[in-house]
């Protein structure tokens, strides 16, 4: 085999698996488009907003991912709606916004497509940064103190501040980080129907 | 060229391989404090710091060791064997060690990002792009070293590596080049970043590194036994065969979801065609050390390439039989996936690796191994080592697997079946770090000449009439 042509079948290779793939699946599942609620007039899925944008950024920094996954399956062969993780299936429409988009690979803690839906409050899921066994003693998710700031409680301590017990007449408040990271696990919901996949 | 000659890459041969070994031990030393992690969740709640966080230890041990390890090392050897398997020096000896060094620097910077700040989450990217902006000069730099003069002799040697070669290098900045471009210029919308960054995975696996092994292999295995490569077409075939189906393998870690599923089911393909391509590869270098069992025992260099070509089939059965529709929807979101990393990174290629620089440092550095004795620790070890964690991570994530899809199991329940294979597998680790302790105080020991040199295994010495008959073999 000549030079030239094992260099030419080289890039042919690595052409036809970039162009094979993300081009044919830009025309599959690039160019979806919201679809708009009747009802509502809202589109869906909704758009996060930009707090939350920022929040998927410290989604992925913290490497949450590495744990959790962000696509539930059908009811084919999995138990993934069976478990509550969602009221449906994600399809490639429910990535439209998320950047970046993320789905995982690995369920050491649960999925998180409906976490919006499954803990409502805010608080519950701060308390879950700071303390995962306070709410689940038996979770193996690690603590997140680092996204809170110890500041002096003064008269008293402020509105968001977490309840629980510091020294030296301090309080444990949540930071931008935490707020934003808890703002997109808020904005991650699959209560909403789509054409492909619709509510049960 | 003389092939005892002290090249003018030694130097930056020499960084890349050390920056490898020390890579090695600080990415296995993380992922053993992150698997330590999940076994003992407490030990979260001691002393909590970013740094030591779960989810950064794992992308730094991960990044350390495909770009430290792995990619630093393979690049390091290939230095060495490319100038002698084409019998032309490299020149501009300063401009490739400052290749190295980049190199290096790129992976600490990486290394140091993840950890301080995080990682971009991204598969296979998890750096910034400043990180990337290091590696591709460094390439450019490396990668223009190592294929310098390859088509000037391209008739004058075996054909296989030199096949392999051109992919591999080729591969990864392309890959790279394009997937930073998808991902990080907000090219690519939605899922398609998903589909993107399973493409740049599996070029990461199967087209660069992979092929940069198999350069190892199909150069290294002749020369130290002495018999030629038997079928040209079916070594093509296998090499055409990994370069068009290399790139769409990863497509088979998702399972539903937002992956279109005609992608999913080629991944499904190009994994069975993955195997394909290594049995073709098995059956062309089992001949090479059929009956060879004594020199196999006695030459460590060839223990190593032994042990990590068998792997590299073993890898792709297990990666294929994941793959197959019935079982991906039991494995897909479990620790299987882990087990397939072990074979894949650690086995194949980490063996490969440690094969070819027993083989092949003594060449530039003129000298050998400290005690033949140690060496078979370093095997043991991390044969061993990985062989329990391989074991501990596939009997897991079958189990989670089955777990995760009966909802009559709870949750909190699926997480404590990990626990006692957690145990196997941590051992497996550390008992591979212990290995590549080992090695890394010979090796280092071997650079600084701390002692006599009692097992030289030079593969090039121009001395040994076995050698000289090998060449006109392959010739």
């Amino acid at each position: 085999m000549k030079p030239t042509r094992a260099l030419a079948l080289v890039l042919l290779a690595l052409l036809f698996s970039w162009v094979g793939q993300v081009a044919l699946g830009y025309f599959q599942v690039g160019k979806l488009e919201p679809v708009i609620n009747e009802d509502t007039n809202l589109p869906n899925p909704p758009t996060p907003s930009g707090f939350a944008q920022t929040g998927a950024r410290i989604f992925a920094s913290e490497g949450c991912i590495e744990c959790h996954s962000l696509s539930v399956r059908g009811p084919a062969g999995s138990a993934d709606l069976t478990r509550g993780w969602g009221p449906r299936r994600s399809v490639p429409r429910d990535y439209l916004f998320r950047e970046p988009a993320l789905i995982g690979f690995s369920r050491i803690g649960p999925d998180l497509s409906d976490i919006g839906e499954r803990m409502k409050e805010s608080n519950d899921l701060m308390t879950h940064l700071l303390n995962p066994r306070k709410l689940k003693p038996t979770s193996t998710c690690p603590p997140h103190p680092w996204l809170f700031d110890l500041k002096l409680a003064g008269h008293k301590p402020e509105n968001d501040a977490m309840p629980v017990t510091t020294q030296d007449w301090k309080q444990l408040v949540p930071s931008y980080k935490a707020k934003a990271l808890v703002a997109y696990l808020q904005s991650l919901n699959l209560g909403y129907p789509l054409p492909e996949a619709p509510l049960k | 060229m003389n092939r005892n000659q002290p090249s003018k890459s030694s130097v930056a041969s020499q960084i890349l391989i050390a920056g490898s070994v020390i890579w090695s031990l600080l990415g296995g030393g993380l992922q053993i404090l992150a698997n330590l992690q999940l076994l003992v969740p407490l030990l979260t709640y001691f002393q909590p710091l970013p740094v030591l966080g779960f989810g950064r230890l794992v992308p730094a041990s991960s990044f350390l060791l495909t770009y430290g390890w792995i990619g630093s090392g393979l690049l390091g050897v290939l230095m060495i064997l490319v100038p002698r398997f084409s019998a032309i020096p490299f020149r501009h000896g300063r401009l490739l060690s400052f290749g190295a060094i980049a190199w290096q620097l790129a992976v600490l910077t990486g290394f140091t990002q993840i950890l301080m700040s995080g990682s971009s989450g991204l598969l296979s990217l998890p750096f910034s792009r400043s990180v990337t902006l290091i590696f591709f000069v460094s390439f450019l730099v490396l990668g223009t070293g190592i294929t310098r003069g390859l088509g000037g002799t391209w008739k004058s040697g075996p054909l296989l590596p030199r096949l392999y070669l051109l992919g591999g290098i080729l591969a990864f900045p392309l890959g790279l080049g394009t997937a930073e471009l998808l991902l990080r210029s907000g090219t690519a919308p939605g899922a398609v970043q998903i589909i993107t960054q399973l493409v740049w995975h599996s070029f990461v696996h199967h087209l660069w590194l992979a092929p940069m092994a198999l350069v190892l292999i199909f150069q290294l295995f002749p020369t130290l036994t002495g018999r030629a490569v038997s079928s040209m077409p079916l070594g093509i075939l296998a090499w055409g065969l990994l370069l068009t189906a290399g790139g769409w393998a990863t497509n088979s870690l998702a399972s539903q979801g937002p992956v279109p599923s005609w992608l999913q089911s080629t991944g499904v393909v190009a994994s069975v065609l993955l195997f394909v391509a290594a049995l073709g590869n098995t059956v062309l270098f089992q001949p090479l050390v059929e009956g060879r069992m004594d020199e196999i025992r006695r030459n460590v260099a060839l223990r190593f390439l032994t042990l990590g070509s068998w792997s590299y089939v073993a890898s792709y059965a297990w990666m294929m039989f994941l793959s197959l529709p019935g079982v991906r929807q039991n494995t897909a979101f479990t620790v299987a996936w882990n087990a397939n990393q072990s074979l894949f990174l650690f086995s194949f290629l980490g063996s490969i690796l440690a094969g070819s620089i027993y083989a092949l440092l003594p060449v530039i550095k003129n000298l050998g191994w400290p005690s033949h004795s140690s060496l078979l620790w370093h095997f043991w070890c991390t044969a061993l080592g990985t062989a329990m964690t391989f074991v501990g991570y596939a009997l897991a994530g079958v189990l989670q697997g089955l777990a995760l899809n009966d909802p009559g199991v709870p949750f909190s329940t699926v997480a404590s079946y990990l626990r006692p294979f957690l145990v196997v597998i941590l051992i497996g680790q550390a008992l591979w770090l212990v290995g590549q302790l080992a090695f890394s105080s010979l090796f280092f020991a071997t650079l600084l000449k701390l002692f006599p040199f009692t097992a030289p295994m030079a593969v090039f010495p121009s001395s040994r009439p076995q050698d000289t008959n090998l060449a006109q073999a392959q010739h």
